[in-house]
């Protein structure tokens, strides 16, 4: 028999086949790797993309020439830009906001094949510094009220080619799902003044069922109403709402911790497409439209979703999803796994 | 203007024939290929200014002739100019130098023409 589980952040449902679940071999989703042949995000292709606004680089080196380890580009043909100013218009019952925004693209590392499970520490650690310096950068516009960091890695994750990159795109709105979350992290707040997210990891680590890795700082675990097999969620330890505040030894410890949850994904699921994102809070411009005291109730998060199932029907009209693999058997197998 | 010479490419012919029209009517030399195949063979045997590309295409799409003219001679603007705006979601659009939706008229195309050819 399945069940339903709620997640305590969102109020969120998720329907979970507690019998026999899908196994790891259960799944095939290996990434059709694109060609390095004329990637735009490869060392000397630096023509073909926008001029760097940022970059970790060798000494000696200009900019927009060979010689980086990460390079971040404006998107070469944006959804959103930040040219212009921001008009926002009430149409009878409709409304409308200037496509204003901000797209960037981190071009990881040189080397078009290489996975985060396969870097070194010292790399994830300067990715990690780059994520906020970007994030720190765009959030100083007050135009901008969420800063949305995203991975995808291979084409059913959306990407378009293998060189491993991070998007960032900052929109001139909180999205909704951001907005549900504040909310729901509110209300948990005001009814046990404690942090949801705090409560969360406490229950992972007393119980362990559904932990992956853990280190010092950082946490990483199948969550409880988990929407997609081998979904994770990597959590600093402390209480902190803004990934921004992240400091030198809790980017080493979120380096570390990210690195193992990847390789053991990969050992369990052989080179899955997935994406990742970042939940963090909103621009301190948009705090007026959220409860006050975020800082106190909202904890940054990273998600990762391995592109295992499709989304139906069923999850479109309902907004519940169906998962095949309970995050206790995910996290079995995650803990197990040889690495 | 006087002397620029442009190779569009579009699976559709008729529309090809139209897009010649209206740029030789602003001045260009302009050749046509109705595929990626023939467009690599036309930018390998002559010397053009710029490309304007397609990318729906059958057999070899846009995006992998972009790949293939790039790699020939990178130093020759290309117009990805095509009826889908998702492809720009694909970076490897980036190896074109601009990205014009296809529209009823070719106001925005003749523009992004002059622009690129900095005119």
């Amino acid at each position: 028999m399945s069940e339903l589980r709620k997640d305590p952040v969102t109020g969120r449902w998720v329907v979970i086949a507690t019998e026999r679940g899908k196994r790891p071999t259960d799944y095939a989703s290996s990434e059709q790797r694109s060609e390095s042949a004329n990637c735009p995000f490869c060392e000397g292709s630096e023509h073909m993309t926008p001029p760097e606004v940022y970059a970790v680089r060798d000494q000696n080196t200009l900019p927009d020439t060979k010689g980086w380890n990460i390079r971040v580009v404006t998107n070469k043909f944006p959804a959103l830009r930040p040219e212009g100013t921001l008009t926002h218009e009430r149409r009878g019952i409709f409304e409308r906001l200037d496509g204003i925004g901000a797209h960037e693209v981190i071009i990881e590392t040189t080397g078009h094949f290489d996975y985060i499970q396969d870097r070194t520490n010292e790399s994830l650690i300067r990715l990690i510094d780059t994520y906020r310096l970007r994030l720190e950068a765009l959030m100083r516009d007050d135009r901008l009220m969420y800063a949305q960091l995203f991975k995808n890695k291979g084409e059913l994750a959306g990407a378009s080619l293998s060189h491993p990159h991070t998007q960032i795109i900052a929109t001139p709105v909180v999205p909704k799902s951001v907005g549900d979350a504040l909310n729901g992290s509110h209300s948990y707040f005001e009814a046990e003044k404690r942090c949801v997210f705090c409560d969360i990891i406490g229950e992972e680590r007393k119980s362990g069922a559904r932990i992956v890795y853990e280190n010092d700082s950082f946490i990483s675990f199948c969550p409880y109403a988990s929407r997609f097999p081998f979904e994770m969620w990597l959590a600093p330890k402390r209480h902190k709402s803004n990934f921004i505040s992240i400091d030198s030894a809790e980017t080493a410890a979120l380096a570390d911790c990210l690195k193992i949850t990847m390789k053991k994904l990969m050992a369990s699921l052989g080179d899955p497409q997935y994406n990742i994102v970042l939940h963090t809070v909103p621009n301190a411009a948009a705090a007026g439209e959220f409860p006050v005291g975020m800082d106190d109730y909202y904890h940054y998060h990273f998600e990762i979703f391995p592109k295992l199932t499709k989304i139906a029907g069923f999850e479109w009209g309902t907004g519940i999803h169906i998962n095949p693999t309970p995050p206790e058997d995910a996290a079995k197998f995650l803990q197990n796994a040889e690495i | 203007m006087a002397g620029y010479k442009l190779l569009v490419v579009d699976d559709e012919k008729n529309k090809g024939l139209l897009y010649e029209q209206e740029l030789e009517d602003e001045g260009y030399e302009v050749d046509i290929a109705i595929s990626g195949v023939e467009a690599l063979e036309k930018f390998k045997m002559n010397s053009y200014d710029l490309v304007i590309l397609d990318i729906g295409m059958p057999e070899m799409d846009g995006l992998e002739t972009l790949g293939r003219l790039v790699a020939i001679d990178n130093s020759i603007p290309v117009i990805i100019y095509t009826a889908f705006p998702s492809f720009k979601e694909n970076f490897m659009s980036w190896a074109a130098e601009a990205y014009v939706v296809k529209s009823m008229d070719l106001g925005e195309l003749k523009l992004k023409i002059k622009e690129v050819l900095g005119e």
